[in-house]
């Protein structure tokens, strides 16, 4: 567009502003993740505010003594990896037959889809439709209720939609089955697509906590998000003095948790970027 | 992928009923393939999406477990009556439409302001280190960000009670003040959102014809005065549409933040339709009560975002649909 290369008042002014709204999204973690390395007595004298003050990795083997949170971790990947599989499975699938102009039903089948985006009979229906299934306490309630985001759904429809039809027609004339078609050729052909949706999916599965909190009861279940609720709520009864103040320590162990929890995502995170700004284009959009 | 080697068969309007089931049938026999790749997804929106439908029978009932949903007595509307009775009825809604609105019109801006800010800048990399930065917390999980609000304000060692005290202000029981829970709330909802959202505005400044700006700097246009007068106006239409969809959504409030945000101190503030019914429902069991309250939500949400969408076609833009 317009370059313009001297030093402008405007141009000061913005960059500092913008600094300041970089340093107010990033600092938060960088200062959790700082506590958490910090040692114990720096943390209560509230001495920690950018960097670790005395790196120990106490806190870290703590939380890896403890009982609960390792296996909580475990149960958050194993449910994040079946339920990231199974969403994308589904949404692949089914996006499949609505991409062809000339599918049985198809403008009726859209219709009763885009209409679910629309109302939400609410938890306790929904509730009770888990219960009814025998679903409690299994990690199909976490799983199937959601197996496809409607939104995602219309994404990948567009997606195929937009492919050629060619590899498709000459592929039929050599009498391969629609299956061989939607496994060999359609996926395959839109892993970038499946990249950017995935990577929601992805995320609702790992920060998800109010699905586990409903659905299940048995503690030995629950995920990381759970778990960290608890001891957040902990924290927070603490504050508001309804818990004896001398069991504050564990704020770092928390802090430490969160860190672990959010290592997977700030992994992906540089990689994601590409995708997740298309994901949030195309859901604006919708094609 | 249009076209296949096979006609398309067309219902035909005026043909006789049997004539037209035959095709159909016809139809069906040649998308079988496709039929049988579909059926998970039938399915799944039957049983997930339209079944809780059924359900919803219960918020005229007096569920008992024992009877089941079919089984249990009918009350008409018994449950609703004691809701639109209630005093927690023009409180949840009160609380509802003031978060909701509230996010709406302060939140509103930021993003806007995020995205021209940052097509101002020239240097790319710091453009896109800001950029991506400005939408880490939507990486981040509400347990977290709640977690992270806690830490922050508490009164025992938290960061802004450390800088009041330096200050010479008496620390401040935040959470517990309901005079703090909004502003909490409708804060960190800008300070989680502004950056992903300011994506779909870049993107329409992207769009901008770039000859205006040229054109404009011809004649001697300031760069305060492009953005006003240029970035601005082209950014409009996105603006608009998008200001009437988040109108329609409102009160969708991100009730898992309010969950675990609230406490008994903060309800008269915090409480809103959603949390209201997993309390009522799941943590007192009061199913039907919490059902018929979770309807009526249902309701006036599918209400306002239908009229929404209606009205952001209107003026030509994106529907939700």
């Amino acid at each position: 567009m317009v370059g313009e290369s001297k030093l402008s008042l405007f141009g000061i002014a913005n960059t500092l502003l913008l600094i300041c709204a970089a340093v107010a999204t990033l600092y938060p973690v960088v200062y959790i993740t700082a506590v958490s390395l910090s040692d114990t007595a720096s943390v209560i004298q509230g001495k920690v505010l950018l960097l670790p003050k005395g790196i120990n990795l106490d806190a870290y083997a703590e939380v890896m003594k403890n009982e609960k949170i390792p296996r909580a971790y475990l149960n958050s990947v194993y449910y994040t990896a079946l339920g990231t599989f199974i969403n994308l499975l589904f949404t692949a699938v089914a996006a499949y037959p609505l991409s062809q102009r000339t599918f049985f039903g198809r403008r009726f089948f859209m219709l009763a889809i885009v209409m679910t985006m629309f109302f939400n009979a609410g938890i306790i229906p929904t509730y009770m439709v888990v219960q009814q299934l025998g679903l409690i306490d299994s990690v199909w309630a976490l799983v199937l209720p959601n197996a496809i985001w409607t939104m995602e759904l219309i994404i990948l429809k567009s997606f195929y939609e937009n492919m050629s039809g060619q590899i498709r027609e000459a592929a039929l004339i050599d009498g391969a089955s629609e299956y061989r078609i939607l496994f060999n050729i359609v996926i395959p052909l839109s892993k970038p697509a499946l990249a950017s949706i995935g990577l929601f999916y992805f995320m609702g599965h790992w920060n998800s906590f109010f699905l586990p909190l409903i659905y299940l009861s048995d503690k030995d279940m629950y995920p990381l998000q759970v778990v960290l609720r608890d001891m957040l709520i902990y924290n927070t009864e603490n504050d508001a003095g309804l818990v004896d103040r001398a069991a504050l320590a564990p704020q770092a162990m928390k802090n430490a948790t969160i860190v672990l929890s959010m290592i997977p995502v700030l992994l992906i995170y540089p990689f994601a970027q590409k995708y997740f700004a298309k994901g949030v284009m195309l859901g604006s959009e919708k094609g | 992928m249009r076209q296949s080697n096979l006609e398309a068969v067309k219902p035909g309007g005026g043909k006789p009923l049997s004539t037209r089931l035959e095709a159909a049938w016809k139809h069906i026999k040649r998308d079988k393939q496709l039929l049988l790749l579909f059926i998970p997804c039938i399915l799944f929106y039957l049983l997930f999406r339209y079944g809780p439908l059924y359900g919803l029978i219960l918020a005229f009932k007096d569920y008992s477990v024992f009877s089941g949903v079919w089984g249990s007595d009918w009350v008409g509307l018994k449950h609703f009556d004691k809701f639109f009775t209630s005093r927690d009825f023009w409180l949840l809604f009160k609380n509802t439409l003031l978060l909701g609105f509230y996010t709406l019109i302060f939140g509103f801006p930021f993003p806007i302001l995020l995205a021209i800010l940052l097509n101002e800048v020239r240097i790319g990399w710091f453009k896109k280190s800001v950029q991506t930065f400005s939408y880490l917390p939507a990486f981040l999980s509400v347990v977290i960000i709640c977690s992270m609000i806690i830490d922050f304000l508490s009164p025992n060692n938290g960061l802004l009670n450390q800088l009041l005290a330096v200050l010479g202000f008496e620390k401040k029981y935040f959470l517990v003040d309901p005079g703090w829970f909004r502003p909490i709330y409708v804060i960190s909802e800008i300070w989680g959102t502004m950056g992903y959202e300011a994506i779909i505005y870049l993107a329409a400044i992207a769009g901008i014809n770039p000859t205006l700006y040229e054109a404009a700097r011809v004649d001697g246009a300031s760069r305060f005065g492009m953005m006003r007068h240029i970035t601005l106006p082209g950014l409009l239409p996105t603006l608009l549409v998008m200001f009437i969809l988040k109108t329609g959504s409102m009160i969708r409030i991100g009730y898992e933040k309010v969950l675990l945000l609230y406490n008994p101190m903060t309800y008269d503030v915090a409480d809103v339709f959603s949390t209201y019914v997993y309390r009522k429902g799941l943590l007192e069991s009061n199913y039907s009560y919490a059902a018929a309250v979770g309807m009526f939500e249902a309701l006036v949400a599918m209400l306002m975002l239908l009229s929404a969408n209606f009205l952001s076609k209107r003026i030509g833009g994106n529907g939700l649909w």
